[in-house]
């Protein structure tokens, strides 16, 4: 049955959880503060981060309305890996320790729950057409960057879905394009889990409004990282991922970075 | 009645689900060098797969820009040796990103200086991939030719000075472990901060061609999800048509279309023996 179409004023859109619960308790205290009258995570709840566990009743306790990511599915569904597609032997190191420590510390209701999420979801934000997904409507490891996601392609994608504004996270990278004279737009809303590759530990999501235009407004946020980086030590995880909460810089999975990206960060 | 061969086999089908990636081969054929592993037997002879004309490029580009493509690669052959390589980068760039796969041996300060301007210019990534085979310049040479080695790590480090990060493309020769890491070694100690590797698996064609009767089956592929395979949504546009990837470019198995896009967004036969190496080593032609 098809999900009802729900309508809002302003919402908060997230993505890129990476089983950062620290981080995503700031994120949600301030789209609180910020009067978003709902709440929406774009899926990748675990990898990378130390506490898978601590993700789920943090959502809960939210509503927080949630699509379905690679990751997430690869959880539920018992995969050998993430489906993360890299190729170089270095990131899939760190791509199976971080896959199998997600898998040992996600509790099996989360798992069972993960099987239920949409693969995409719709609301009416004013008079605008949203549709949400993880990477891609088409494809949800699809790698929508800034650089390498072309107008044609997101009109085309728009069309093909019958939206107004595209919402998609799976790069970890925030963006925002507005196609033809702001009648439609396409939003990755980046990762709330990790930094942004910019030198800095904030981490970032997006509040979306109809004013009656649609409005996108990217937040950063703050939060106790270095707990998560020292959690992420103890736990025996790379120490290459406390580096990244701690730097800002990304320092693993760097290889389907394009080249404008890449040159933005340290590594 | 007698057992089906391989020869009696239905030849099994990829499904084509939209153009994501297009490849001009810009260049057919001709190139400055003559690799060992050539998967198109590329050389400087005269090619048996001609260079593309400018207008038939900038036709391919348009359509593809209308169909929603993702992204665009230049290969070859060498593109660089095609003297209308730069315009059209700049009226690829102005639609999508763009790769450029060269061997870098002519790749001259100037065109770099040119290169990256270029990427400057575009909101879009240009991406250039550097051939080599061997992260030490003995085994890259006897490969690739004498003296290659040497001049594809100036053109790389050419790149690297100007901010295009180039993409170190290696095939995978040796069937080293480490290779990647070899590369990234290598890379560094040149003084590259990102250095930014490929690996390929060796195709049975072209110059690498085998005398392996084996091609896939439908029966191989039960199970097996045939839109992860590039043909599913990539299309080489060469001399002479539309075909189902860069690697069986100008081959008339592959053929899909005489040059139309629209017209060659159909199924493509996995006919050929490098199709085996695609299904099994699951490898894409694309940076990623």
């Amino acid at each position: 049955m098809p999900e009802r179409v729900s309508e809002y004023r302003r919402i908060a859109v997230l993505g890129g959880v990476y089983a950062n619960a620290e981080a995503l308790a700031a994120v949600l205290a301030d789209a609180r503060r910020r009067n978003a009258e709902a709440v929406f995570c774009l899926g990748d709840l675990g990898g990378f981060g130390p506490d898978p566990a601590g993700v789920l009743p943090l959502l809960r306790a939210h509503d927080v309305r949630v699509v379905r990511g690679n990751y997430d599915e690869a959880i539920a569904t018992g995969a050998t890996d993430c489906n993360c597609g890299y190729t170089d032997p270095r990131d899939n190191h760190y791509a199976r320790l971080s896959y199998a420590y997600t898998v040992a510390h996600t509790p099996a209701a989360d798992r069972a729950w993960l099987a239920t999420l949409p693969a995409q979801r719709r609301v009416q934000l004013g008079s605008h057409r949203i549709l949400m997904c993880h990477g891609s409507p088409r494809r949800i490891n699809e790698f929508l960057w800034e650089s390498t996601t072309p107008d044609g392609l997101l009109r085309r994608l728009l069309a093909d879905y019958s939206a107004d504004v595209l919402l998609c996270t799976h790069t970890g990278l925030k963006w925002h394009r507005a196609l033809d004279d702001g009648i439609a737009h396409a939003v990755n809303v980046g990762a709330v889990g990790r930094p942004e590759n910019d030198g800095t530990p904030r981490v970032w999501y997006a509040l979306l409004g109809a004013e009656p235009d649609v409005r996108v407004q990217f937040v950063p946020v703050t939060y106790d990282h270095e707990s998560v980086a020292r959690a992420i030590e103890a736990e025996g995880l790379p120490r290459e991922f406390a580096e990244t909460l701690r730097s800002g810089w990304w320092t693993t999975c760097l290889e389907n970075l394009p080249a404008k990206e890449r040159a933005r960060g340290r590594f | 009645m007698r057992a089906m061969s391989v020869v009696d086999a239905p030849t099994p089908r990829a499904p084509f689900v939209a153009l994501s990636t297009l490849w001009l081969v810009l260049t057919g054929t001709l190139c400055n060098l003559r690799c060992t592993h050539c998967l198109n037997t590329s050389g400087p002879d005269a090619p048996w797969l001609p260079p593309l004309d400018g207008a038939v490029a900038r036709r391919a580009i348009a359509e593809a820009a209308a169909l929603g493509v993702r992204e665009i690669y230049f290969t070859g052959g060498e593109p660089f040796l095609h003297r209308e390589i730069l315009p059209l980068l700049e009226t690829s760039l102005a639609i999508a990103a763009t790769t450029v796969l060269t061997n870098g041996t002519v790749l001259t300060d100037a065109t770099a200086d040119a290169l990256a301007a270029l990427a400057r210019a575009s909101r879009y990534s240009l991406e250039i991939r550097v051939s080599l085979d061997a992260p030490d310049a003995e085994t890259n040479d006897r490969v690739r030719g004498a003296g290659t080695w040497r001049r594809a790590v100036r053109a790389i480090r050419a790149l690297d000075a100007r901010g295009l990060l180039p993409i170190v493309t290696a095939t995978e020769i040796d069937g080293a472990p480490d290779a990647y890491d070899r590369f990234r070694a290598q890379l560094s100690g040149l003084g590259i901060a990102r250095p930014r590797v490929k690996i390929l698996p060796v195709f049975p064609v072209g110059r690498a061609a085998g005398d392996s009767a084996a091609r896939l089956s439908d029966a191989d592929l039960e199970g097996f999800d045939r839109m992860a395979l590039q043909c599913a949504d990539t299309r080489a546009v060469a001399a002479g048509g539309v075909y189902a990837c860069p690697i069986l470019a100008g081959l008339p198995g592959a053929r899909l279309s005489d040059g139309d896009l629209t017209a060659a967004r159909r199924p493509a036969a996995l006919y050929h023996a490098a199709c085996l190496t695609c299904h099994r080593t699951g490898a894409t032609c694309r940076n990623a």
